[in-house]
Order: structure tokens, then C-alpha cells, then sequence
């Protein structure tokens, strides 16, 4: 190794060793004999799990809610945004494509959570609040991939249908969109699939379904419910990733 | 006059002048062939008829107007009066074929028809009939990736027909299909227009071709007229010079060489 290797590693090290420093990270303290017993206890305290038929009723009333929230949510996105990819593929000039795209990149570059929290606030706890934070991020991330798709869509087939007369919204759904369709129903699944996993942690500021549950019992000390919730998460996770593969191979294919 | 062209010139934004101060008329229901080598200004010429390029300068009308000086509206019904066939077929790979053919109406059909046939197609028999004329019925709901090149082309040709144009335009519709086939597709088109008084302009690689459909060919060499003459009096030196920047010999569907003297070969029987 040159010797500029050797300064670059113990540059690394010492901002390592600062880090640790500055937030006064102790980590010894997670290996002592007693704090290990304190996290084997509580990781025990969590078993076995609630599998009472009452609970099971409301772990399934919160799955499918977690799993409503993301489907109207990522529905919505992909209306809204198509309707701001439009713009922001350049189709109805510079003005259009410069607004459209500040308005999608404002939208995605707020985090789901934020946009939660905020929702939270605007349209009080639940479900509503979580589909529109969904909704909004998921538009700003679909708007942008949509906006990328049509623009790299041959101009060839519509352009030869508008010099056969026909108006532009015409040409656009006959000549472009059987081009770009397989993709952006692709990217829909995918943010969905995504929206999923999202919606579950989302309940977490209070946003409806199955994070909010675990929240609940996590703050009232219920581990065993808590461990209910979160293997529920786990397999419509596993459900949902292996459906949404499926999905995508027989749509796209 | 169903086209007038005057002095009319196109200069591409790159500087390159594809058409240069071409002055011709063509009236209606003529059989109107170009020929000429590739970068001649063929296609532009064409995209000129066909109002897709604005000339750069000189005028022309088509159909009887001047398609720049008329209102959006006016255009758009102008243009759904002029089909073009193209030498790559526009059409998207998952449309399937009775979808491409019906979409050559959809300048004349109001909005919702149109929105309608997306969802199921609203004209099937009238696009099955257009298919069989292009002997390809049996590919009605067959998606168009599932198609060959050639029957490809013969969608795109079904589509223009569907139209009912006033004026016919074709760009090399035969470049990518065997001979026997291009005789088909062009004597569809050649009975398309003689059975409807239409006018059809057609570009074509094939020089055989040209000379035996059509009563009059227009050569062109570096974007202007070269000569203008029913076939008989196109002369085997007269296409020597207009290729002569491509290559020595006149380009056929076979390759096999061209006896302008000879009437036997603009005779030759190539379709029953």
C-alpha cells in the first residue's frame, strides 16, 4: 500500500473514534453481563405470541387496512402522477416541464414519514392521513420515473397518426402509451410492493393499520401483542414481495 | 391542381438543402413515381406532400390549400384526407393489428370513437377487410411484435387504406419485403387509387417497379428534378445518370440489370 492508503485509514479511524467521542457512544456498556440479561429478558418477555381468535380478528382488520392504505395510496400517486409526468416530459412546453418537475421533486424529496406526520396533523390519526402521505410521496417518485419513460417512448408512432389528422390526446393514447404501458405498470407494482412495507411503519406517527398497533402495544407494554403485529408484518411482506414478482413477470412479459 | 408545387425548397437544420426550388404539378388521380438514389430528397420531398415539413422556401398546396396558411383545425382535416404508408411502419409492438389498422380513421372520427375503439374495437370487419386485401385477415387480433416484417408493412399499408385518403403517399413501401410480395403490396396500392380517382405518390428504391405501375416517374438527383416522363421515354442512359453517384448499375428487386430498351421487361406480366 502507498502511503496515501495509510493517511486515508487513520483519517477514517480517528473520525471513527470521534464520532464515538462527540455523542458519548459507550459501547462496552451493551456487552456487560448486565445489560445483557436486561436484553435477554425483554426479548423473552415478547413470547409467546397473542394468538387469542380476538386478537388474531383485529391483527387481520389492521392488515387489511395497512394493505388498503397502500393500494389507494399508490393508485392515487399514479393518477397524479401521470397527470405531472405529462408536463414534465416536455408536452406542453418549457414553462410546463420546469414547474411540473419542481413540483415532483418537491414532492419526493419529503419522506413518507414527514409527510405522515403533517397529514397527521392536517387530517387528524388513521387511514386517511396515511393514504394522502403515501399518495403525495409515491406521486413525486412515479411522476419522475413515468416522466423519464415518456420521454424515452419513440415520437415515431404518434407523430404519424397526427399527420394523419388525428388530435394529439388521440395519437398519444394509440401511438405512445402501448409503448410505455408495460413500464409504468411495472413501476406502479414496484412502488406498491414498497408502499406496503411503508404503510406498515407508517402507523407509527399515527397513520392507521398495522404500525399504529404495534405502536399501541409497544407503549402500553403488551410485547406479546407486539409480537403478534410483527409477525404479521413480516409475512405480508414475504406474501406481498413474492406476489408483486409474480404479478410483474405475467403483466410485463 | 391536387399538388402544386413552386420553387419549392427545404433546408434541413443542419444546413443540408434535401429539396431545392422544385416546381411541379401533379392532378388528381394521377399515378405519380419518384426514383432516385438514397440522400436524393426522396423522403423529403414526400414529408413536404405530406405537410410534416414546412418549406423553407417557395410555397405548395395540397388537395387545392396551402397548408401553412390555414387555421389548426383546417390542418388537422386536411390531414386526415392524406395518408402516408412509411418505409418502417409506426406502430407500436403491443398494439395488435386490428387496433393499428382502425387507428387510420381516427382524424375522422369524433373523439369518443375513438376513445370507444380503445377499448373494444369498433370497426372489426372494416379492419378485416382491409387485412384480407393485404392477405394477412388471418392476423386480425394477433399482436404486432407476433409479426413478421413484412406482414408488418402490410398492416401499415392496411391502415393507410382504411383511411380512404384523398391523396396517397408512400415512402420506399417495399424496401424491407421480397419482390413478389412488393408486387402485391404496390398493385394493392396502384388498384386503391385507380378504383377511387385518388392521387398516389409513391417513392420507390425498385426501378422495375416504378417503371411498370406507374404512367409517369419523377427522378430526382441532389434535391432537384432531374426528369419528369411517362416510363417509355425514360431512357436506360437517363437512370445511368441519375445512380451514377451511387453505383454503376440502375437498383432492381433482384439486382438483376435493367433493359430499358427492351418492352419486354416493363411489359412482363408481374401480376395477374
Amino acid at each position: 500500500m502507498r502511503s496515501v492508503h495509510w493517511i486515508v485509514l487513520a483519517a477514517l479511524a480517528a473520525s471513527i473514534w470521534a464520532s464515538f467521542a462527540f455523542l458519548s457512544l459507550n459501547l462496552g456498556e451493551l456487552l456487560t453481563v448486565e445489560s445483557r440479561a436486561l436484553m435477554w429478558k425483554y426479548v423473552v418477555s415478547f413470547f409467546a405470541p397473542d394468538l387469542s381468535s380476538e386478537y388474531l380478528m383485529r391483527i387481520g382488520q389492521g392488515t387489511l387496512e395497512t394493505i388498503a392504505i397502500s393500494a389507494i395510496g399508490t393508485a392515487l400517486a399514479t393518477v397524479l402522477g401521470l397527470l405531472l409526468a405529462l408536463p414534465a416530459a416536455g408536452r406542453f412546453g418549457i414553462v410546463a416541464r420546469a414547474a411540473a418537475r419542481l413540483v415532483l421533486n418537491f414532492l419526493r424529496s419529503i419522506p413518507e414519514l414527514v409527510w405522515a406526520a403533517l397529514m397527521v396533523m392536517a387530517a387528524g390519526l388513521g387511514p386517511f392521513a396515511g393514504t394522502l402521505a403515501l399518495a403525495l410521496h409515491t406521486a413525486g417518485v412515479i411522476g419522475r420515473l413515468f416522466a423519464e419513460t415518456l420521454e424515452n417512448a419513440p415520437a415515431e408512432p404518434a407523430q404519424a397518426l397526427r399527420l394523419s389528422g388525428s388530435p394529439r390526446s388521440l395519437a398519444f393514447l394509440y401511438g405512445t402509451m402501448p409503448n410505455v404501458v408495460p413500464q409504468l405498470v411495472a413501476y406502479s407494482l414496484y412502488r406498491w410492493e414498497i408502499n406496503i412495507r411503508m404503510a406498515a411503519v407508517l402507523g407509527v406517527v399515527g397513520a392507521g393499520g398495522l404500525g399504529q398497533m404495534l405502536y399501541f402495544s409497544l407503549s402500553l407494554f403488551h410485547q406479546h401483542q407486539a409480537l403478534t403485529v410483527i409477525i404479521a408484518m413480516l409475512l405480508l411482506v414475504v406474501i406481498v414481495d413474492g406476489a408483486s414478482a409474480w404479478l410483474r413477470q405475467r403483466l410485463v412479459g | 391542381m391536387n399538388i402544386r408545387l413552386d420553387q419549392a425548397t427545404l433546408i434541413h437544420a443542419n444546413g443540408n438543402r434535401a429539396v431545392n426550388a422544385v416546381s411541379c404539378e401533379i392532378a388528381e388521380g394521377e399515378r405519380v413515381a419518384i426514383i432516385g438514389p438514397s440522400g436524393a430528397g426522396k423522403t423529403t420531398l414526400l414529408r413536404l406532400l405530406a405537410t410534416a415539413l414546412r418549406p423553407t422556401a417557395g410555397s405548395l398546396s395540397v388537395l387545392g390549400v396551402d397548408p401553412w396558411r390555414i387555421g389548426r383545425s383546417a390542418l388537422r382535416r386536411l390531414r386526415s384526407r392524406i395518408g402516408m404508408v412509411h418505409q418502417a411502419p409506426p406502430i407500436p409492438p403491443r398494439q395488435r393489428a386490428v387496433t393499428a389498422v382502425l387507428a387510420g380513421r381516427l382524424g375522422q372520427w369524433p373523439l369518443w370513437k375513438g376513445l370507444a375503439s380503445l377499448v373494444y374495437p369498433v370497426d372489426i370487419p372494416g379492419a378485416r377487410q382491409m387485412l384480407a386485401r393485404m392477405e394477412i385477415a388471418d392476423k386480425l387480433f394477433e399482436r404486432c411484435d407476433q409479426l413478421s416484417g413484412g406482414q408488418l408493412q402490410r398492416v401499415g399499408v392496411a391502415r393507410v387504406l382504411y383511411q380512404q385518403p384523398d391523396l396517397l403517399l408512400t415512402d420506399e413501401p417495399v424496401s424491407a419485403v421480397d419482390p413478389a410480395l412488393s408486387d402485391r403490396i404496390i398493385g394493392e396500392l396502384v388498384r386503391e387509387a385507380t378504383t377511387r380517382g385518388v392521387t398516389l405518390v409513391a417513392s420507390l428504391h425498385a426501378v422495375d417497379l416504378a417503371l411498370h405501375w406507374f404512367p409517369r416517374i419523377i427522378g430526382i438527383r441532389g434535391g432537384e428534378i432531374a426528369f419528369d416522363l411517362p416510363p417509355v421515354r425514360v431512357t436506360d442512359a437517363m437512370l445511368k445518370e441519375l445512380y451514377a453517384s451511387e453505383s454503376t448499375v440502375v437498383p432492381t428487386q433482384d439486382n438483376l440489370p435493367l433493359t430499358v430498351q427492351s418492352p419486354g421487361v416493363r411489359r412482363k406480366p408481374m401480376c395477374s
